[in-house]
């Protein structure tokens, strides 16, 4: 039977080894990176109105939005830059990061508001505390690299700093996604690793992790079977 | 071969002390890799109800509501089941209320809130239990969801769903193969309770070890698997010269 033991534990170190290495050096590497820097908001703010938000009763009543917009499954009334807004749910996904369609409606005037490049890069703006300006803005259709959850169409507004950073708001709602920077994608770059996300499917259910799962388990269990004989054989003695 | 003499030993010697570690990981680890992490999510538990709003059931105006709460905030209208509510922050609080009657309806009570999470829950299984929870979340419950009912499901895996006591939400929702994954987590992690300092000290310590035991674990690879894979030859002629092969094999073996 030890024969076997050996066997599996030698021929499953060539098949996962590289990948049990490359396990252990990104597990240690969340250990001991900065996961405040890692967060991607080290020049994140919170967006304070810079004038008070009118009262609900001075909006448009919500009665007369929900007859202009019939289909809606929820209306909400959000602040987009010190601005009401309803925001009309017509499709809603379990989270707010899942495919969901909306309108946005100012709530003094009654407009349908598109979230097109310049509101997108204001609200940015009104997130960011960094020293950079923005260098350009780009409308992304997931899969999006730095929030692979996102299953929404994305603004991306990137700012000139030294950190890279990028701001992502949401075409439909004007919701900001996230921040990322160089220090995120460097944590997102090991957690890929670690997860063997090499098709970047933002999860780790893939199946060449649960292969290698597998096989791992093989891997550590020969090897316990093989320690444990070890030390029942007296092979553990300090020469 | 110095290298993998030395590995040999290193190899051996650390993986006495954490090859047991080595073993939670893979255990742990197969465990969040296998099961589908939407499924651990309990996110087939709950069903996203698409209904629409009629504007013609909002009998009780937004702006008699107004006037009942002249301080209320961020107001939101909403489907609860099949009726149509308004929820609104009323001086730091969040309110409910019936969009046709302009009936109060937080603080939500028992049957009312049985009834949403029936509606949002995916099977046909009977409600074991209905709790309130004011203080003291359990373990996986978030303090921020509180006041909360709890509702929970007569299931092999135990399904709760948890239902806001002010806003009717259902909010979060655990079963057991997600207190279970939580736990592998903290196996994996090596979060084995305690001071989370102590257990990043702990899983730095480890990890470093399980490094240069992965690290001479290759080399043992390459000295013993792949270099006598390539070369053959090579290592017949030079073990032929000192010593039959045979017994080169069998002290192989022993290791």
């Amino acid at each position: 039977m030890m024969k076997w033991v050996r066997k599996i534990h030698k021929w499953g170190s060539l098949l996962i080894g590289l990948q049990v290495l490359i396990w252990v050096i990104s597990g240690l590497t969340f250990n001991v990176i900065d996961h405040e820097k890692a967060s991607g908001n080290t020049y994140r703010q919170k967006m304070i109105a810079k004038q008070p938000v009118p009262s609900g009763v001075n909006l448009l009543s919500v009665e007369k939005i929900l007859q202009s917009y019939p289909d809606t499954i929820k209306l909400t009334q959000t602040t987009l830059l010190s601005t009401p807004y309803y925001l009309l749910t017509h499709k809603k996904g379990l989270y707010r990061h899942l495919e969901n369609n909306y309108h946005l409606v100012n709530a003094t005037n009654g407009q349908l508001t598109q979230v097109d490049e310049k509101f997108a890069a204001d609200i940015a703006k009104a997130s960011y505390s960094g020293p950079g300006n923005i260098a350009s803005v780009t409308l992304l259709t997931p899969p999006i690299d730095d929030f692979l959850i996102q299953k929404n169409p994305t603004w991306q507004i990137n700012f000139s700093d030294e950190l890279e950073t990028s701001v992502y708001v949401e075409q439909g709602s004007g919701r900001l996604v996230g921040h990322s920077n160089s220090d995120k994608r460097f944590a997102d770059f090991f957690f890929m690793l670690h997860f063997m996300d090499y098709g970047s499917a933002g999860n780790f259910n893939s199946i060449q992790i649960m292969l290698f799962a597998f096989i791992t388990l093989w891997l550590t269990l020969s090897g316990l079977i093989w320690t444990v004989h070890m030390l029942s054989k007296g092979k553990y003695n300090l020469k | 071969m110095k290298l993998a003499n030395i590995s040999k030993k290193v190899h051996k010697w650390l993986m006495l002390f954490i090859g047991v570690q080595f073993v939670i990981w893979s255990v742990t680890g197969a465990y969040m890799v296998f099961f589908d992490i939407d499924y651990i999510h309990g996110d087939s538990l709950v069903v996203t109800h698409q209904n629409t709003i009629k504007p013609e059931n909002l009998t009780f105006t937004s702006s008699a509501l107004y006037k009942r709460f002249p301080n209320a905030k961020k107001l939101s209208v909403d489907l609860l089941i099949d009726r149509e509510i308004y929820r609104f922050s009323n001086n730091g609080q969040k309110v409910t209320l019936d969009a046709r009657t302009g009936e109060l309806l937080s603080p939500i009570n028992k049957s009312l809130a049985s009834a949403i999470a029936k509606h949002a829950y995916t099977g046909n299984d009977d409600i074991v239990s209905t709790e309130l929870i004011t203080e003291n979340p359990p373990f996986e419950l978030s303090a921020r969801h509180l006041p909360v009912w709890q509702i929970n499901f007569d299931h092999f895996s135990s399904p709760s769903l948890y239902v806001s006591a002010n806003t009717g939400e259902v909010v979060t929702k655990r079963h057991s193969f997600w207190r279970l994954f939580d736990w592998m987590f903290r196996f994996h992690i090596m979060e084995y309770g305690g001071e989370s300092d102590v257990s990043n000290w702990l899983l730095f310590i480890i990890s470093t070890l399980a490094l240069i035991a992965a690290l001479s674990g290759l080399v043992l690879t390459y000295s013993r698997v792949v270099r006598p894979f390539i070369f053959p030859q090579k290592k017949r002629k030079s073990s032929a010269k000192k010593t039959p092969r045979k017994i080169k094999l069998s002290t192989d073996k022993q290791s």
